[in-house]
């Protein structure tokens, strides 16, 4: 079976529109949030908000739209984007460049592109109250492309040219954990010798705001409080957005190409809760069982992980859920592994959060350090026997773990090993 | 008129005779759904809406479709002829061209169907096609691209004495080029070391256009065709050349009906190299007259076209755009 290795990365997040910001504000523990105008208002209880700097596309016209000079896009490829498509597509040009690819690698039959998000909850909302009020004439023809579920793939598969495999993944907040996955598998089936990951969510009042029905968003008002996982007092997480896209290359590749991977991709595993629809697994059984099958695929036993970069959101369920997932798959007691959540830092990205936490791990593995778990003042008793690292540590991890859970108990465990 | 709201002769609302009165409103939201367009595309769509007068109308479409074109390519509407390819010349895709049309629809308040854009392929398509329906007048028939092969088969004039390698013919007129190869043989002798198209030439290129109009762009009477081996020069005036034409420049010819009664047929016609002007000839006539056709008149891209309803008045399309 091929062996599949990370070679590029680009980030439009939170935390920094570039690998480099995004190292230093993960090492530094800085976060991303800020007091989010659109929720200022009394009816509106959460305040916080994982904001996307440099990029306003708070318009319904991608034309009204502005990003950083340094990318150029037609309007024949942004007039069909949504906001995340352009975070997306800012993302995989700064990743092409990363991996030192040519339009030869990647428009060819041996290159795909998984996506994920979650639609566009602004432009769906504009485009059908459009349709409903003033009749399909007026309606614009690319209404649908951007706006729903799949709007991401569909687009940088056509702005970019692909022609090998291309799929969008719906699972919610696994759903970009789920893509990376199944692109490992494309490579090491030997069917694609390169697959882009790609994650994307638009992180705006409509995308976010509809987890406030949920009661699932933190309710704090200080930006440097509101996302705490694994602390007793966390109270729901902070929502964000960006794009995020993971270049794989199969081993053929790295070594015709001569560049230098951050990391393998080395097995993965997933499973179910079988238990709620949103709420998860009391035990996180699904999580449990996904990151043993991911560890048996891969032939490594619990203590030969190094890290482990956790889904936990900061919602009271979920993080003590993976908290006994991880007990049950590591053990009780211990120092193996350092466990930490960097959406302490980020905020949750939703379908973009597998994605993005894939290139915070293959940036930590390169540059030798482990963030550490933001935020954290008083630690959920129910998380004590776990190592969870509070300030980060300097050394690369050599094996890491990254757990992904969405709706309906879907769970995703990846890891990945130093080169 | 009797039920028949699929052709497209029916489906064509006129624009209210009397438009309604023009509310600042109405200003402000024809000013906000202009906002890429230029001042003028806005000044003309305001004068449009204020008086409709169909002639503040081009100026309008042109500014809609220059606001849909990548910038890199508006310097070639800026100088365009009517036969701007909006496909191949602008790079507009069926997507654009139905942002086009949702744009006009409304700074216009037209209502335009799907079926009536398939045939749109230049700018004077589209404008000729706004034109009628701001006029309440029948569609033209769309445009059609002839290839050389086309052109041999249907033209009395052979090489080496053809002087057209592409033309595309509609209801309105037609538009051809031909590039100077050099290889012409009076170029031989006209002049000595010094190869110069003749005017004369460029004048029968024109007629030759002319010709190939009447063939494939004119509408016959039922049962009729205009007779290939029946059509002959008989007199032109106002003819100028502006510029010398040697091997190697390509001239983009241009004809229009103004005139058209049996048996005689008045065209203006022009020539160009790239932006200059070449020729310039004010009335080419040429005789015709119509044999029995076996098989009904070829019609332009095989479009079911219904036959001209005596009846009800209806006017062919030809006569409506030339007495427009």
């Amino acid at each position: 079976m091929p062996r599949v290795f990370i070679t590029g990365l680009g980030f439009v997040t939170s935390i920094g529109n570039d690998a480099a910001t995004v190292a230093a504000n993960l090492r530094a523990l800085r976060h991303g949030f800020e007091l989010y105008p659109p929720f200022q208002k009394p009816e509106i209880a959460c305040k916080v908000v994982g904001t996307i700097k440099g990029f306003s596309t708070d318009s319904v016209d991608p034309e009204d739209w502005t990003f950083p000079a340094a990318y150029e896009i037609k309007r024949e490829t942004i007039r069909s984007m949504a906001p995340h498509g352009l975070f997306a597509h800012c993302a995989f040009l700064q990743a092409v460049a990363d991996a030192r690819l040519g339009e030869a690698d990647i428009s060819n039959r041996n290159t795909g592109l998984y996506a994920a998000s979650g639609g566009s909850p602004m432009l769906t909302y504009f485009h059908h109250d459009r349709l409903l009020k003033l009749g399909p004439a007026r309606c614009s023809p690319l209404g649908i492309v951007a706006s729903i579920v799949g709007t991401l793939n569909f687009n940088l598969v056509a702005a970019f040219r692909i022609q090998g495999a291309s799929c969008g993944f719906s699972s919610a907040c696994a759903s970009s954990a789920h893509a990376a996955a199944y692109a490992f598998d494309e490579i090491s089936l030997g069917r694609q010798a390169r697959m882009f990951v790609v994650g994307g969510e638009d992180g705006n009042r409509d995308a976010i705001l509809p987890f406030a029905g949920m009661r699932t968003l933190s309710l704090q008002t200080d930006p440097d409080l509101a996302s705490r996982p694994f602390d007793v007092a966390r109270d729901g997480f902070v929502g964000t957005g960006g794009g995020v896209v993971v270049v794989l290359e199969s081993e053929a590749e790295v070594a015709r190409r001569g560049v230098a991977p951050y990391c393998e991709l080395v097995a993965w595993g997933q499973a179910s809760d079988g238990y709620n629809v949103a709420i998860s697994h009391p035990d996180g059984a699904g999580s449990q069982l996904a990151m043993e099958k991911a560890l048996a695929s891969a032939r490594m036993a619990p203590g030969d992980v190094d890290y482990v970069n956790a889904h936990a959101t900061s919602t009271l369920i979920g993080d003590v859920s993976e908290a006994r997932a991880l007990k049950s798959v590591f053990g009780e007691k211990g120092d193996r592994p350092a466990i930490s959540s960097t959406k302490a830092l980020t905020g949750h990205g939703l379908s973009l959060a597998g994605a993005m936490e894939v290139g915070f791990c293959a940036l930590a593995m390169r540059e030798g350090f482990i963030p550490g778990s933001a935020h954290i003042s008083n630690l959920d008793p129910a998380c004590e026997g776990l190592n969870i690292v509070r300030t980060t540590r300097a050394g690369a991890p050599r094996v890491v773990l990254k757990n992904s859970s969405g709706f309906g108990g879907a769970n995703v465990a990846l890891i990945l090993r130093g080169t | 008129m009797p039920e028949s709201a699929q052709s497209n002769v029916s489906s064509n609302k006129p624009f209210p005779l009397t438009p309604k009165p023009f509310a600042p409103d109405d200003e402000a939201a024809l000013r906000e759904a202009l906002k890429r367009c230029s001042p003028s595309t806005f000044e003309a769509a305001v004068q449009f809406r204020k008086t409709g007068n169909a002639d503040h109308m081009p100026a309008v479409v042109i500014g809609v479709i220059e606001r849909f074109v990548e910038p890199d390519l508006r310097a070639k509407l800026k100088d365009a002829d009517d036969d701007l390819r909006l496909i191949e010349d602008l790079g507009i895709d069926s997507l654009t061209m139905m942002e086009i049309v949702i744009l006009v629809e409304d700074v216009l308040q037209l209502t335009i169907n799907n079926d009536e854009l398939r045939n749109l392929r230049t700018v004077g398509d589209v404008k000729t096609f706004i034109d009628c329906k701001i006029r309440g007048l029948p569609l033209p028939r769309p445009t059609k691209f002839l290839p050389i092969e086309h052109i041999g088969a249907v033209m009395p004039v052979q090489p080496p004495f053809l002087f057209l390698n592409e033309a595309s013919v509609s209801s309105t007129g037609a538009n051809g080029k031909y590039k100077i190869t050099g290889q012409e043989f009076f170029l031989q002798g006209h002049f000595k070391d010094n190869p110069v198209m003749p005017a004369s030439i460029m004048l029968e290129a024109l007629g030759q256009l002319a010709v190939l109009f009447l063939l494939e762009g004119s509408p016959a009477e039922p049962g009729k065709a205009i007779g290939a081996n029946t059509i002959y020069f008989t007199g032109c005036e106002g003819v100028r050349a502006h510029r010398m034409c040697k091997p190697g420049d390509i001239l983009t010819l241009s004809i229009k009906p103004k005139r058209m009664k049996m048996p005689l047929a008045t065209f203006e016609g022009a020539i160009r190299v790239g932006q200059e002007k070449a020729v310039i000839a004010e009335d080419i006539t040429l005789t015709f007259a119509y044999v029995e056709s076996a098989v009904a008149p070829a019609m332009i891209n095989g479009a079911a076209q219904p036959a001209p309803d005596s009846e009800n008045g209806a006017n062919p399309p030809l006569r409506v755009a030339i007495n427009a």
